[in-house]
C-alpha cells in the first residue's frame, strides 16, 4: 500500500497558500495585484525607491506574468528576477521538480518547454511566457502513469527519488529526440542528471524498456 | 512463512508517489504565512568579525530579520556524545564573534520570499579580523593527537605472535614485504537534496520538517539548543533525498531557523544552498595510511601493519576508523598492529560518510594485498583465499555467518577472473589498455534497539509504524514485505507509516542497521497483535470463536481458526465492534553479541580500459558478490549495491574537496567542480548475493546493505588501474595526470614535461 | 541577484541601442542567470534577445552561415554541420548536457565565461571581475586553469568547445551594432588577458553577435574534436583538440588544428599546421609538431600535467583522423 505523499498536520493549511503568495508578494512590495506591468515604483537594493529609469518599455520590480504550465493558464505576480523553477515550486505548489544545485549543474530541475528538455534553474519566468511547460505533475494521464514512470518503478530507477523527477523529464526528451540507439548513447545523453544515489544502470534499463513500449505509440 | 515474499523483487510502495512528483521532502512543505531563510557564511577560516553592516539587507524589500551575532537568536550548545546525542555541531552559531572554519554560519536572512533572502543576504557586508588557518597536513601534524580510543579498542591494538617483541621484529623477519602509503582526499557527501529545515510553532510547541536520518534523535538535539523540552518537538521526514551520512547528525542551521520562526512568529524554511553543502553538513576525512604486509613465500600472511593518520576539525573530534574496521579483522595474521593519529585543521566538522572507516580503510589493505599478489606472484583471488580469517583475531570467537570464501569463487566464475592476464600492460584493445582488478568487500553489521508498532484494522488492512526513516534505501519497502510475512497478507494490506518522530522510538538509519533494527520489532510486535486478537476473539461474545480456549485458536494467513471454523481478523474485529487492535514492541540484541562477531563481506571485481595516449579511465564492466545475510527486497538490494559501487568508482576516480592551504577554503565547492560520477560513467554492474540467513543475527537473518558495496570498489580499480597500465596510484582520485606517462606500454613519442 | 529591468526588444537594432555598460543581453541564459545569481554579474538591464531573427542554418557557396540564436543542440544535429564539419558537431556534443545545449544559443556559447572558481566566488580577489583586486589563483589551486596566452593577472582557462573548433576552421563571426555590422575573424575577436583581464573580446557595449560564418572547406569532412576530461561527459576539458587533416596518400596536404582547455582563449595552432603540412603521414610527424603547441607555455603549481596532455591529445586526435591506430 502506499505511503501518504504528505503527512503531517500542517497540510490543511496548504490549499490557501497559492493566492496568499500572490498578495503577500505584491504588498510587501508596496503593490496592487492588479497592477499589470507595474511601473510605478523600482525598489532598489537598498530599499529607497528610486525613479524609473527612462521607459524602454521594460519590465521591472512586480509584474504579472502568464504561463502555461501542464495544459493550464497560470497567471502570477513575480519579480524578473524570479526562476521558473522557483515560480513551480513556491508559487505554484509544483514541487515535483527539484532544486539540486541551483546553478545549472545537476538536471534535478528539468522541465519541458515546447517538449524540449531545460533547466528551470537557469530560466526566468518571464521568459517561458507563451511556452508550453511540461512538469513531472503533467506526465501522467490521470491515474495512468506515463511509460517512463511506470518503466522507473518496474527497473527500480531511483531511490532516494529526488533527482527522480528530473531523470523523468530527461528520459521521456531523451527517447523523444531519439537517444535510445544503445546503452552508450542513452548513458551519454542522460548524463546531464546526476544520481548521487548511483541508479543509472536501472535507468538506463527503464528507458530502453519505456523506449520499446512508446515506439507502438503508447505516448 | 507462507506468504514467501522476502527475498523477491518488490516494487517499492514509494515508487509511484516518487515518479509522479508527489512524495513531499523537508524542502517542499508548503505552509501559509511561510518565510524564507537564507544563511550567511564566513568569508574567512579563522579569526574573528569586527563588524556586520545589515542595514541595506534590513531595508531590502520583504526582508523580516537579519539575524548575525550583533543580534543573536539565543541558541544553547549542543548535547554531548555521552548524553545519546547525536549533534554534528556541540557550539550554536551567532552566540559570539569567533570564526572557526570557511563557510561556518555567521547570519541568517529572513523574507517573504526565497529570493528576497537571498539577495538581501547578498548586500550584508562582514569585515573580519582574519589568522592564518591550520589547513594543510604539515600544518595539522603539528597538532596532531592520539585519540583515547578507536571502535572500542585502543588507538593502538597490537596482537603479536608468542615470542614477537614488536611488530617491526616480525616486518624484519618476513621474506615478503609491502610497505606503501595510501592518500585520499576529503570527500564530501552530497545527496542531490540539499539539506532543507522547514519549522512550525504552534504556540510552544514546534513541528520541524528535517530532512534527517533520524528524526528521534533530531528531536532531542534540536530541543536541546533551542533550550526547551523534546516532549514539545516533533520531527517528520516521510522522504529524504539521499543522505550517505551527512543528514545523520543534527547541524545548527536547523534549530536556528526554528528559533527565527519563533521570534517572527511565523514558519520559516531554509534550505542549504549546494555551496554550503560542503562547510556546514560534515565531510570524510582526508587520510594518509601507511600499510605494512609481510608475508612467506607462499603468500602467508605473517604481518599486518596499518597506520591512519586522519583530519578532524578544532572544533569537533570523529575518527574515521580505517584501520580498526578493517585490517584488525579482515585476514589471519599472527601480527597485526593498527592505530590511528588525529591531524586537526580549521575546517567544520567531520562525519560518517558512507561506509565509515571501511571505505578508506578497504582502499589501502586490498591495494596493499594486491601489490602483495604481484611481489609474490600469487593470483589476487588466491592470496586473499589463502589468508581468509575463521575467527575474529585475538578476540577468538567466530562469525555469526560468513561465506567470504563463497564470494570470491563466484565472484571469479562470474566475471571470468581466469582470464585475467597477471602482467600489467599486456592487454590492448586499440588505443586502449586493458586491466582487471578485484578486492574484498568488507562492512561490520550491527543492530540498535527499535521499536515497532503493528495495528490490525477492522477494514483487513494492517498498519505497521516506526520511527525510522527512508533515505533511498527502501525502508518504506522493507516495513510492508516484512509486516506483510508477519502478519501472512498480501503486501497490498499493509500500510506504512514512518519519518515522524511521534511513532514508535527507532535509531538513527546509518551505518546500515535499520533493516536489522526495526525487522525484529515489527516481528514481535506482529505476534503481539496475533495474540491480542485471539485473546479478544475468544473473549467477546459477538466473536465467532467466544468461549474457546486461546491455545484452540491459531492466527494464520490473515485468518483466525479454530473448532472448525475460520473468519479473517477484519470480520472478527467488525463482529465484536472494534476498529482495531494494536501492539507494540521493542527489540535489542541479546547475549550473542558476546559470542560472535558480525560482518558482511562481499568480493568485487572490475574491468577497466585506459587510454595509452591520454591515460583517462573508463569502467567497463563490474561483478560484485555479496555475502549479506538474507535479501529483504532482491530488486532495491541490487540497487542499493550498484549505489555504493558507483560511490565507489567516484572515490576512486572523480571526487576530493580541494581545500586551500592558505585560506581554508573549499575551492571546488559546487557540482561542477566537485565530480560525482555521471551515467555516461557507470558500466553494466552484475550483482549477485549468497544470501544465507543470518539468525545468529537477528529473527530475519539480515544483516543491512547500504554501505559494504562501496568498500571493495576503490581498491579494485586501482588494482586494475594497476593491471592495465603498471602504474601504482595509491593517491586518489586517479586522474589522468597520474597515470602517464605509463610504463611500459607508454606510447613511443617524447613528450616534453613528463 | 540585484532588481533589473527586463526588456524583450523585437529587432537587433533595437537591442543594442538599448545596450550600455550597465547591461547585459539574455538568450539562453545558461550563463548569464547562473552569474547573476553569485552577484559575478550585476546588470541593471537585462535585453531578452529571443525575440530576434538572428536565427538560420545555411550551407552556402562561400561556407556555414549560423545565425547567432540557433541553439546548440539544433546546429549540432543539422545535416550540413554533420556532412561538412564534423568537427563542430562533435564539439557542441561533447558541451555540457543535453539540457543546456538545448538553452544555449551559439552566439552566448562564444561568449561564455570562464569557470575558473575564484572568478565565481565574489569573496575572493578576480582580476577580471574587479580589475586590480589581484589573482588567487596564480598562487592557489589552478589545475584546471591556462597554460598558454596567460599573465600576471589573469590565467583563467577559456571554456567553449565550439570556439576551440571555430577558430580551427578560421571562422569569423558578424558583430551588429545597430545599423552598422562589421565582419571579424574568430581567432582575433578573443583577446589574451594582459593587464586587461576584464577585456576578453572585441565587442564594445551594446553590441552583439549576429552570425558566426566558417568557410568552406571541403576536407573539413575529415575532422574531429577531441575532449579529454576526468569524468566522461558533462565537464569542462582538461585539454581537447579540433582538427581537421587533408590527406593524399601518406602524405599530409594540409591541416587545421586548435587547441582547448589550455588557453586563456582557443588556441589557434599556426606553428604546428605549418610543421605538419606537406609532410608523411605518420605519428613521428604529429608528435614532433605537437611541440610547438606548447611553446611559451607557463605552467602553475597544479596544471604542469597539461604541458604533457596536450600534445598527447593532438597527437591521439590526428593518429585517429589518420587511421593511424
Amino acid at each position: 500500500m502506499e505511503p501518504p505523499a504528505d503527512s503531517g498536520p500542517d497540510r490543511e493549511g496548504a490549499s490557501s497558500r497559492r493566492e496568499f503568495i500572490r498578495n503577500l508578494a505584491a504588498i510587501s512590495a508596496g503593490l496592487t495585484v492588479a497592477a499589470p506591468l507595474a511601473r510605478a515604483v523600482v525598489v532598489t537594493e537598498n530599499g529607497i525607491p528610486k525613479s524609473a529609469p527612462p521607459d524602454t518599455g521594460g519590465v521591472q520590480g512586480l509584474t504579472e506574468i502568464n504561463l502555461r504550465v501542464n495544459g493550464k493558464g497560470e497567471r502570477l505576480v513575480v519579480d524578473p528576477r524570479v526562476t521558473l523553477l522557483d515560480a513551480l515550486r513556491d508559487r505554484l505548489e509544483l514541487t515535483g521538480t527539484k532544486k539540486g544545485c541551483d546553478r545549472g549543474a545537476c538536471g534535478a530541475c528539468t522541465v519541458h518547454l515546447d517538449g524540449r528538455r531545460v533547466l528551470s534553474c537557469l530560466t526566468l519566468a518571464v521568459m517561458a511566457q507563451g511556452k508550453e511547460i511540461t512538469t513531472i505533475e503533467g506526465l501522467a494521464k490521470g491515474d495512468e502513469l506515463h511509460p517512463v514512470q511506470a518503466a522507473f518503478i518496474e527497473c527500480d530507477a531511483f531511490q532516494c527519488g529526488y533527482c527522480t523527477p528530473g531523470q523523468i523529464m530527461s528520459a521521456v526528451a531523451c527517447i523523444n529526440e531519439g537517444h535510445t540507439g544503445s546503452g552508450r548513447e542513452i548513458r551519454e545523453f542522460m548524463s546531464g542528471n546526476l544520481c548521487r544515489c548511483g541508479a543509472y544502470p536501472n535507468i538506463v534499463d527503464a528507458i530502453k524498456l519505456a523506449a520499446a513500449k512508446m515506439k507502438g505509440g503508447v505516448n | 512463512m507462507s506468504t514467501n515474499i522476502i527475498g523477491k523483487p518488490q516494487d517499492r510502495v514509494d515508487g509511484k508517489l516518487k515518479v509522479t512528483g508527489r512524495a513531499m521532502y523537508p524542502g517542499d512543505r508548503q505552509i501559509e504565512n511561510l518565510a524564507f531563510g537564507y544563511l550567511l557564511t564566513s568569508a574567512v577560516a579563522k579569526g574573528s568579525i569586527q563588524a556586520m553592516d545589515t542595514t541595506a539587507a534590513e531595508h531590502s524589500p520583504g526582508v523580516a530579520a537579519v539575524y548575525t551575532p550583533f543580534n543573536p537568536l539565543k541558541l544553547y550548545r549542543g548535547l554531548e556524545s555521552s548524553e545519546g546525542a547525536n549533534s554534528g555541531e556541540i557550539l550554536p552559531p551567532l552566540q559570539d564573534q569567533k570564526i572557526l572554519n570557511h563557510g561556518q554560519i555567521i547570519g541568517l536572512v529572513v523574507a517573504d520570499s526565497f529570493e528576497q533572502a537571498r539577495d538581501a543576504a547578498a548586500l550584508v557586508k562582514t569585515q573580519y579580523e582574519a589568522e592564518d588557518p591550520v589547513a594543510s597536513w604539515e600544518q595539522g601534524m603539528e597538532h596532531s593527537f592520539a585519540p583515547q580510543s578507536v571502535s572500542g579498542e585502543n588507538a593502538t591494538v597490537k596482537i603479536l605472535a608468542d615470542g614477537v617483541r614488536s611488530i617491526d621484529d616480525a616486518i624484519t623477519g618476513s621474506p615478503v614485504v609491502v610497505d606503501a602509503t595510501y592518500t585520499e582526499p576529503i570527500y564530501h557527501h552530497n545527496p542531490m537534496e540539499p539539506h532543507a529545515t522547514t519549522a512550525v510553532w504552534h504556540g510552544d510547541r514546534l513541528t520541524i520538517y528535517d530532512a534527517t536520518q533520524g528524526v528521534v534523535s533530531h528531536r532531542l538535539n534540536v530541543a536541546a539548543v533551542l533550550g526547551i523540552d523534546e516532549d514539545m518537538v516533533r520531527v517528520l521526514c516521510p522522504f529524504v533525498g539521499g543522505a550517505f551520512g551527512c543528514k545523520g547528525s543534527m547541524w545548527m542551521f536547523s534549530p536556528l531557523t526554528a528559533a527565527a520562526a519563533r521570534a517572527l512568529d511565523r514558519p520559516v524554511k531554509t534550505i542549504l544552498t549546494r555551496e554550503q553543502m560542503f562547510t556546514l553538513v560534515g565531510h570524510r576525512p582526508a587520510l594518509i595510511q601507511h600499510l605494512t604486509l609481510g608475508a612467506s613465500q607462499d603468500g602467508t600472511l605473517q604481518v599486518v601493519k596499518h597506520d591512519v593518520r586522519s583530519t578532524v576539525s578544532f572544533s569537533k573530534a570523529f575518527i574515521e576508523a580505517a584501520a580498526h574496521r578493517t585490517s584488525r579483522l579482515l585476514y589471519k595474521s599472527r601480527n597485526i598492529q593498527v592505530s590511528q593519529t588525529l591531524v586537526p585543521w580549521d575546517v567544520g566538522g567531520p562525519t560518517f560518510m558512507r561506509a565509515p572507516g571501511c571505505a578508506p580503510g578497504m582502499f589501502a589493505l586490498e591495494c596493499a594485498m594486491d601489490e602483495l599478489a604481484a611481489k609474490s606472484g600469487i593470483d589476487p583471488v588466491e592470496l586473499r583465499i589463502k589468508n581468509d580469517a575463521d575467527i575474529y583475531p585475538g578476540r577468538n570467537v567466530p562469525w555469526s555467518s560468513k561465506n567470504l570464501l563463497e564470494c570470491y569463487r563466484l565472484g571469479e566464475e562470474k566475471f571470468g577472473w581466469s582470464k585475467r592476464n597477471s602482467e600489467p600492460g599486456a592487454v590492448r584493445d586499440g588505443d586502449w589498455l586493458v586491466g582487471m582488478g578485484m578486492a574484498s568487500a568488507l562492512y561490520p553489521a550491527h543492530r540498535n534497539p527499535a521499536s515497532a508498532k503493528v495495528r490490525l484494522q477492522a477494514d483487513g488492512t494492517a498498519q505497521v509504524s516506526s520511527a525510522t526513516q527512508d533515505l533511498g534505501t527502501g525502508t518504506w519497502t522493507v516495513l510492508a514485505i516484512v509486516g506483510a510475512d508477519s502478519l501472512e497478507l498480501p503486501i497490498e494490506k499493509i500500510r506504512t507509516e514512518l519519518g515522524d518522530s511521534a511513532l514508535p522510538p527507532a535509531p538513527t538509519s546509518g551505518g546500515s542497521t535499520s533493516v536489522a533494527s526495526v525487522t525484529p520489532a515489527i516481528q514481535k510486535a506482529a505476534e503481539s497483535a496475533k495474540k491480542k486478537l485471539i485473546q479478544l476473539a475468544a473473549r467477546d461474545k459477538k466473536s465467532p470463536f467466544f468461549g474457546m480456549k486461546v491455545e484452540e485458536i491459531a492466527y494464520r494467513n490473515g485468518e483466525l481458526a479454530g473448532g472448525g471454523k475460520s473468519a479473517d481478523f477484519g470480520s472478527v474485529l467488525s463482529a465484536i465492534g472494534r476498529g482495531s487492535v494494536e501492539a507494540t514492541e521493542m527489540a535489542a540484541a541479546g547475549e550473542e553479541e558476546e559470542k560472535y562477531a558480525f560482518h558482511s563481506f562481499g568480493a568485487q571485481f572490475c574491468e577497466l580500459k585506459v587510454n595509452r595516449w591520454t591515460g583517462e579511465v573508463r569502467l567497463h564492466r563490474i561483478v560484485s558478490v555479496m555475502d549479506i545475510g538474507t535479501v529483504v527486497n532482491l530488486k532495491a538490494a541490487r540497487s542499493q549495491i550498484i549505489g555504493g559501487i558507483v560511490f565507489g568508482i567516484g572515490m576512486a576516480l572523480l571526487e576530493g574537496s580541494v581545500l586551500e592551504e592558505k585560506t581554508g577554503r573549499y575551492a571546488n565547492a559546487n557540482f561542477v567542480d566537485y565530480l560525482v560520477a555521471t551515467n555516461a560513467d557507470v558500466p553494466n554492474v552484475d550483482v549477485h548475493f549468497i544470501n544465507k540467513p543470518d539468525t545468529i543475527f537477528n529473527p530475519v537473518g539480515a544483516r543491512g546493505i547500504g554501505e559494504i558495496g562501496i568498500t571493495g570498489m576503490p581498491a579494485a580499480i586501482a588494482n586494475a588501474a594497476y593491471n592495465a597500465t603498471g602504474r601504482r596510484v595509491r593517491e586518489f582520485p586517479i586522474r589522468p595526470e597520474k597515470l602517464l606517462p605509463m610504463s611500459p606500454n607508454q606510447p613511443a613519442i617524447s613528450m616534453s614535461g613528463s | 541577484m540585484r532588481p533589473f529591468v527586463y526588456e524583450s526588444p523585437s529587432s537587433g537594432q533595437e537591442a543594442t541601442s538599448r545596450g550600455s555598460t550597465d547591461s547585459a543581453f539574455i538568450a539562453g541564459g545558461t550563463t548569464i542567470i547562473d552569474l547573476m545569481k553569485l552577484e559575478v554579474m550585476k546588470p541593471s538591464r537585462l535585453i531578452d534577445l529571443n525575440a530576434l531573427q538572428m536565427r538560420g542554418i545555411e550551407m552556402r557557396e562561400d561556407g556555414l552561415r549560423i545565425g547567432a540564436l540557433e541553439k546548440m543542440s539544433d546546429v549540432a544535429v543539422h545535416p550540413e554541420v554533420v556532412a561538412n564539419y564534423p568537427v563542430i558537431s562533435e564539439a557542441l556534443l561533447q558541451s555540457a548536457s543535453a539540457q543546456i545545449r538545448n538553452m544555449a544559443s551559439i552566439g552566448g556559447n562564444l561568449l561564455q565565461r570562464t569557470r575558473c572558481g575564484y572568478f565565481r566566488d565574489v569573496t575572493t580577489p578576480c582580476n577580471k571581475r574587479e580589475p586590480g583586486s589581484g589573482c588567487p589563483a596564480i598562487g592557489g589551486e589552478n589545475r584546471m586553469h591556462a597554460i598558454l596566452g596567460t599573465s600576471s593577472s589573469c590565467v583563467a582557462t577559456h571554456p567553449s568547445d565550439l570556439a576551440v573548433a571555430l577558430v580551427a576552421l578560421d571562422a569569423s563571426i558578424q558583430i551588429q551594432n545597430g545599423a552598422n555590422e562589421r565582419l571579424i575573424k574568430l581567432d582575433d575577436f578573443y583577446l589574451v588577458p594582459g593587464d586587461t583581464p576584464d577585456h576578453e573580446n572585441q565587442l564594445r557595449s551594446g553590441e552583439l553577435i549576429a552570425e558566426v560564418h566558417v568557410p568552406r572547406l571541403p576536407w573539413a569532412r575529415r575532422s574531429t574534436y577531441l575532449k579529454i576530461r576526468d569524468r566522461d561527459s558533462y565537464e569542462f576539458a582538461l585539454t581537447s583538440a579540433a582538427v581537421a587533416l587533408d590527406v593524399d596518400g601518406d602524405k599530409i596536404r594540409d591541416i587545421r588544428i586548435a587547441v582547448g582547455g589550455v588557453g586563456t582563449k582557443p588556441w589557434n595552432l599556426p606553428k604546428v599546421r605549418e610543421a605538419i603540412a606537406g609532410k608523411p603521414l605518420k605519428q613521428e610527424t604529429f608528435a614532433a609538431a605537437a611541440k610547438l603547441a606548447v611553446d611559451g607555455a607557463n605552467p602553475l603549481r597544479h596544471n604542469g600535467f597539461k604541458v604533457d596532455l596536450v600534445q598527447r591529445t593532438i597527437v591521439r586526435a590526428l593518429m585517429n583522423l589518420g587511421d593511424l591506430t
